[in-house]
């Protein structure tokens, strides 16, 4: 037993001289490693409807953080109309267009009844779907998750879509509060099942608070609605960047 | 007794401490625990190990002391876990007041919704006491606190039949998984996270086996043909599971069966492949390990077999060190060191508090031993 115990004073010092290193402030630059970003599976309607600089219309489906009011106008500053900006930009020229459907509070099972009319209605290239969220949060089970995204994603497929699913938002706290994990193992799963192409906004913007790029966990009151028009500037910029990755 | 049977305390001891790896979120060593290579994880273990030693411990009381003594001992037990929940809920608390400052950024707030406990504290505090709020990570002990309130019934019903309280519990399993039976748990619509009406099924299980060791019988140990047989489905299982985690670490290894993972998802209700994954493993475990195999008495098995003696004080703190330890990964530093040194930190102080309180309970033992009665170490 002895032998177990002798490294724990080194392991003690060691500990606590890292917790006294304080993460370095790097400013915004959000571009993240490309094996965060990318994945596999692709996105061909997209692709075809870029070469041919055909008109392209994108629905983006969620939950608040797709909303975007936290940033004041989220028809300004959320993410997806950040997105449609960086889309044109990277491609000078083509029409693009990306519709917000983002309401707040909604489990996977509600968004997926609103698909008649905020996506099929709106007759898109790209379905780009947040969620899971709500359902941690609510303490939905988990495989009546997987299987509401499976059919979800299912409802997509028949309806010939390209679709992109994007993953939770990263707190540094909020992981024990909320049991996030099951949740993310089921969207991961299920993205890799079906193949379908997965936005992991969980990793990226974990890997922004690990670099230093956004301090997620302190922010202070007054700058709150401009920081969250930042983080979903960034997200806005690295999804386009997935888009084009995918319809490569 | 005979000796006790050490591969209850080793198991359960290695159960806790994958209890302790898997609560912390995001943990690569995760990869490497029981859910790697079976449907099933560490709850079912322990859920087992449970319901056998408490028959064990218990029908033993029974059949020396008489009905009355037993009963009052389970639930003098029932109470050392009820106490021992409020206490982990009490830190619990501490810790989601104390991140609720970043999580009502309306960033989050608008989507968590975490103000709804912490805005009705009174209302939370009962239900907390009532069992039925159950913050994530305090779930288990629920669960096992109600199945132990519930054990005198499942005990007279051993002393009438070995096979009686299985049948009954059998049947209890199947109306529940057919009508999807759930406990109610606040707040909105939420339900117990471990389905109590599910769960009795495999501490029953466990309970029965213990029962024939507590009537005075070797441990159980199954037919050769049985034994033999589930050991191949325990590792074709972990063949399959381990294709599933090969996949997720290097995506391009293809895995078997993949679709069947969604069959394992559904640990509220103890999805029949994970209860089939868990009775394979203790079948399989039987019939593999002898009670009197060489590694359990070696010295590198002691401090596993010492968490396992002490397994609800050692669980208690495993629970509040996944807490600290996702604490300081989340807040003070990450990366692979930092996680290694939060994984070996924590099993190193659970194995020296079972450490302590051994010696706590050998020691406190040794004067004027013949007239106390030594409580009985469930």
């Amino acid at each position: 037993m002895r032998r177990i115990f002798l490294p724990l004073p080194g392991l003690v010092v060691a500990l606590l001289a890292a917790a006294a290193i304080a993460a370095p402030e790097v400013n915004v630059n959000c571009r993240v490693p490309g094996e965060i970003l990318e994945d596999d599976p692709p996105l061909p309607l997209t692709a075809a409807k870029l070469k041919a600089k055909q008109p392209l219309r994108i629905v983006a489906i969620g939950g608040a953080s797709t909303a975007g009011t936290a940033a004041g106008d989220g028809n300004a500053y959320g993410y997806p109309h950040r997105l449609e900006e960086a889309l044109r930009a990277r491609h000078p020229g083509m029409d693009v267009t990306v519709l917000n459907k983002g309401v707040a509070r909604q489990t996977t099972a509600q968004m997926v009844e609103r698909f008649p009319g905020d996506v099929f209605a709106a007759n898109p290239t790209l379905v780009i779907w947040e969620t899971g969220t709500v359902d941690a949060v609510r303490g939905i089970d988990v495989d009546q998750f997987a299987a509401v995204l499976e059919a979800g994603i299912a409802s997509l497929r028949a309806h010939r879509l390209d679709i992109m699913l994007v993953s939770m938002q990263y707190n540094p706290s909020s992981g024990s509060v909320i049991n996030f994990e099951p949740y993310l193992e089921a969207l991961r799963h299920a993205a890799d099942f079906d193949d379908i192409y997965l936005f992991r906004r969980y990793e990226i913007m974990k890997y922004w608070t690990e670099t230093g790029v956004f301090d997620l966990a302190d922010v202070p009151k007054d700058r709150r609605p401009q920081f969250a028009a930042e983080v979903y500037q960034c997200i806005g910029n690295v999804l386009a960047e997935a888009v084009d990755y995918g319809a490569r | 007794m005979s000796g006790r049977d050490l591969r209850l305390d080793f198991f359960r001891g290695l159960s806790l401490f994958i209890i302790f790896i898997d609560h912390i979120p995001e943990n690569p060593l995760s990869y490497f625990t029981l859910h790697s290579v079976a449907f099933c994880d560490a709850a079912e273990v322990f859920i087992f190990i449970s319901g056998y030693t408490a028959a064990l411990v218990y029908g033993q009381s029974l059949m020396r002391n008489g009905a009355l003594l037993a009963v009052a001992q389970v639930y003098r037990r029932v109470w050392q876990l009820y106490v021992a929940h409020i206490f982990l809920f009490v830190i619990f608390t501490a810790e989601v007041s104390y991140t609720l400052v970043a999580i009502e950024n309306p960033m989050y707030a608008e989507e968590l919704g975490v103000g709804d406990f912490l805005t009705q504290p009174h209302i939370a505090v009962l239900h907390a006491l009532a069992l039925d709020f159950q913050p994530p990570f305090l779930d288990i002990l629920p669960l096992y606190i109600v199945l132990l309130a519930a054990f005198p019934l499942i005990l007279l019903g051993l002393s009438r039949h070995l096979l009686l309280p299985g049948l009954v519990s059998a049947a209890v399993y199947a109306l529940t998984l057919r009508f999807g039976w759930a406990l109610h748990a606040y707040p909105d619509d939420r339900v117990w996270f471990f389905n109590p009406l599910a769960w009795q099924f495999l501490f029953v299980i466990g309970a029965s086996l213990g029962y024939v060791r507590a009537l005075g019988h070797p441990p159980y140990q199954p037919p050769r043909w049985i034994g033999q047989a589930a050991v191949t489905v325990a590792g074709a299982i972990a063949v399959i599971s381990l294709s599933w985690t090969a996949h997720w670490i290097y995506d391009p290894f293809p895995p078997l069966f993949p679709k069947l993972w969604y069959f394992t998802l559904d640990k509220t209700s103890l999805a029949p492949v994970r209860l089939f994954s868990i009775l394979a493993l203790v079948m399989a475990t039987l019939h593999l390990v002898a009670p009197e195999a060489a590694f359990l008495g070696s010295r590198w098995a002691r401090p596993v077999i010492l968490c396992g003696q002490n397994s609800l004080y050692v669980f208690c703190l495993g629970i509040v060190l996944s807490v600290l330890g996702h604490f300081v990964l989340e807040e003070l530093q990450s990366g692979l060191p930092a996680q290694m040194a939060v994984n070996l930190l924590g099993i190193a102080l659970m194995i020296a508090t079972a450490a302590l309180l051994q010696w706590f309970k050998t020691a406190s033992r040794r004067p004027r031993a013949p007239s106390v009665q030594p409580a009985p170490s469930e």
